[in-house]
């Protein structure tokens, strides 16, 4: 299939947009940078086009519906949302430091995606759980709100890197250039709130918009299925960090500390319930 | 405090994920020693979100929700009120203003203030303006109310809670299998075996299935009718995320099978005449055209020894009974044993000469699972999250902003001072300062 194939290209170009911005950090190159948003904005551009692709096609087979119906799809979708998420937080700051943490999720999960052989990569028709309209506007809340987190993940790394800098051991003038490149603590901790507060609000809107649509699916709004249980735990957890970092002054170290726990438990409810017995047997 | 109940029911709600729950805990009991079975059975591990292990921290922290906002409330008011009427002496946030922050303007004072009070009107809901003999304050104020958002938030978790509990008190979750063409008007409670009679019987008129070309599967759809006092109120189709509702009860289509039996279309040819179908079920006799001989089928097999449909026929007439199988895929089985079917008297369809039977094919009766719910809380759950999003966008997305100008007279001009406050967003504040004052010079001329 043309989209797979395209696909499989957007892989390797967002591998080399992560380059470009590992480049431009060590080097401080203003080249480097613009290559590197660049070629994640052609990724993007390209990935949006195999997706419209993958769409058409399945109206072609006749089983016509969104490509966000099986585990394929959904990590196409998720690297998708990264890179869009990305880059409009890179337009706003006009820092390019983030991109070299960032991007390397959306390009695992495509390599993820187009190179594990459990993976089937073909056009499925829906099964008759999946025909609601409520499918699209259920995956893009959920994944939009999966891909703040994996975003404020990579803040949280870069803030416990930055941590480092000026401490004993890092002589090398490769890393100091690089911990220098990223912006101030206090700055990377406002970001990574605001990003948090994104995410919350759309795994909020995830739930309920899956609530809605187990009410007209499964019976019930709420069935304790792993996957709901999974994405409450999530909830539970982003809603810890805001707690406390409204009613304790929970900031920093904490925070990135938080965030990393967070976006764990965020690939737990995605992946992990997979191994879990449940209904949500198709992602 | 809340974040240790939060701690709690996290643990509780991973258990709960791990631990096989409700009936496919049946199946992992099984593998268990029965008395371990029997503790963690009373100690409700196998239905964790109703254990009293569960309820009671939902309980402690819808009271540490409720206790929390009740004590932190009146600060709140007391701060809402206190933005409304900002206290006179500000002199303190107008020093070490940046120099961008500092106009001077050719005009009079009072004229100017004027000017700007009409300015700040435009954007913001209250304006105040305040005359001390040396300068003239004007305080523009928005997104006070921003500090109730909290409220909204604790608030709509507990209606959410509430809507929970009204519904599993209220409201009920049933399963009932119903025959194609059979009714019921009584359902069995998940999570026991007791039995509620229903106000109403529901009839399964047809179970129907459809499946894509690579067997995947299409559609499961049962027609219902609904009737009262052997009266049909309403019918109509249930299909999987398609439920229907009658009388406050939804219907939905959560399990389909086939009933042994089901009726086999068997066609019937004496010598090189006309052949003769017949619509049998199992123990239904038929007349064999031009005799008094009479058929009966004695079993239908959906698939017998893994060759396909089959109907064991007994047939009776003056010399005694004879009995022999009859299969739908007669050609296959010929061509892949030949001489079987000449060989075993049983599998001979023409062995009551000089009729030929034959089997057309085998129509299954299909039941169909439908899962049956009454739960008055969702209006309440759907209010309840409603708000929350409301309360979220209060919470994340609204500051409480205050704008400050300061007026005061210098070498017949004025020099106009401009600052704010805010209670978060900070990058915002300064942006909708920068903004404030380009629209003050822009105004200048």
């Amino acid at each position: 299939m043309l989209n797979t194939t395209i696909l499989g290209w957007v892989t390797f170009i967002y591998f080399g947009s992560f380059a470009f911005y590992l480049f431009n950090m060590v080097t401080v190159r203003e080249f480097w940078g613009r290559l590197a948003s660049f070629t994640a904005l052609i990724g993007l551009l390209t990935q949006t086009a195999a997706l419209i692709i993958r769409w058409i096609e399945s109206y072609h087979l006749g089983i016509g519906h969104a490509p966000l119906s099986n585990l394929y799809e959904s990590l196409i979708f998720f690297s998708w949302t990264i890179m869009l998420l990305y880059l409009i937080v890179e337009w706003r700051t006009k820092n390019r430091s983030l991109g070299a943490f960032v991007v390397p999720f959306a390009f695992l999960f495509m390599a993820y995606a187009s190179l594990s052989p459990d993976i089937n990569n073909r056009i499925q028709p829906l099964v008759p759980a999946l025909q609601s309209n409520w499918l699209t506007s259920h995956v893009i809340t959920c994944f939009m709100g999966y891909a703040a987190f994996a975003v404020s993940c990579a803040l949280g790394f870069m803030y416990l890197l930055k941590g480092l800098e000026g401490s004993t051991g890092n002589s090398s003038i490769y890393v100091s250039t690089f911990l220098k490149f990223i912006p101030p603590l206090e700055v990377l901790d406002e970001l990574n709130y605001q990003i948090v507060v994104l995410g919350f609000v759309f795994l909020t809107l995830g739930i309920m918009t899956g609530a809605v649509w187990a009410h007209y699916a499964w019976g019930s709004y709420w069935g304790w299925d792993p996957k709901e249980t999974w994405s409450l735990i999530t909830w539970f957890i982003y809603a810890a960090v805001l707690h406390t970092r409204f009613m304790r002054g929970w900031r920093g170290r904490r925070m990135a500390i938080m965030a990393i726990i967070g976006f764990v438990s965020v690939l737990f409810t995605y992946l992990g319930v997979n191994y879990l017995p449940g209904l949500h047997s198709y992602l | 405090m809340t974040i240790v109940l939060l701690i709690v029911i996290t643990i509780l709600s991973i258990l709960g994920t791990v631990v096989p729950q409700k009936e496919a805990a049946r199946e992992f009991t099984g593998h268990l020693d029965p008395a371990l079975a029997f503790v963690l059975y009373k100690l409700q591990l196998f239905n964790i979100y109703h254990s009293v292990w569960f309820i009671i921290p939902m309980i402690l922290l819808s009271l540490n929700l409720i206790i929390c906002s009740w004590n932190r409330f009146p600060t709140s008011w007391r701060l809402f009120h206190k933005a409304l009427f900002p206290p006179p002496a500000w002199s303190r946030a107008f020093e070490n203003l940046p120099p961008h922050r500092v106009l001077f303007s050719k005009r009079e004072t009072t004229e100017e203030s004027v000017r700007l009070e009409n300015l700040l009107k435009k954007k913001y809901r209250r304006v105040q303006r305040e005359d001390t003999g040396k300068a003239t304050y004007l305080s523009g104020c928005k997104g006070a109310f921003s500090c109730f958002g909290v409220y909204i938030v604790h608030l709509s978790v507990l209606i959410i809670i509430g809507g929970v509990v009204i519904g599993n008190l209220l409201g009920f979750d049933a399963y009932v299998e119903i025959v194609e063409g059979g009714s019921s008007d009584t359902v069995r409670l998940q999570g026991g075996d007791s039995l509620k009679k229903l106000d109403f019987t529901v009839r399964c008129d047809r179970f129907s299935l459809d499946f894509y070309d690579n067997g995947a599967p299409k559609s499961y759809r049962s027609d219902l009718t609904f009737l009262k006092n052997n009266r049909v109120v309403y019918k109509g189709p249930v299909l999987v995320n398609h439920p229907v509702t009658f009388e406050g009860v939804r219907f939905y289509q959560a399990n389909y099978g086939t009933m042994p039996g089901g009726e086999a279309i068997i066609m019937v040819r004496k010598g090189n005449g006309k052949a003769s179908m017949f619509r049998v079920g199992a123990g239904a006799e038929f007349k064999l055209p031009g005799s008094d001989v009479t058929g009966k089928i004695l079993r239908i097999e959906e698939n017998l020894m893994g060759i396909g449909p089959a109907v064991k026929i007994n047939i009776r007439s003056a010399e005694g009974d004879i009995q022999f199988w009859v299969f739908q895929y007669i050609e296959a089985i010929r061509e892949k044993n030949p001489g079987l079917l000449e060989k075993v008297l049983l599998f001979n369809p023409g062995r009551f000469e000089p009729y030929l039977f034959s089997l057309e094919r085998i129509e299954s009766r299909y039941y169909t699972g439908l899962q049956v719910n009454r739960d008055p809380g969702v209006p309440v759950v759907a209010a309840g999250s409603f708000f929350l999003i409301l309360g979220f966008m209060v919470v994340f997305f609204c500051s409480h902003r205050q704008m400050w100008i300061k007026l005061e007279s210098e070498r017949g001009g004025t020099r106009i001072s401009i600052t704010g406050k805010s209670n978060k967003d900070h990058v915002g504040l300064q942006r909708e300062l920068l903004r404030l004052v380009r629209e003050a010079i822009r105004e200048e001329g």
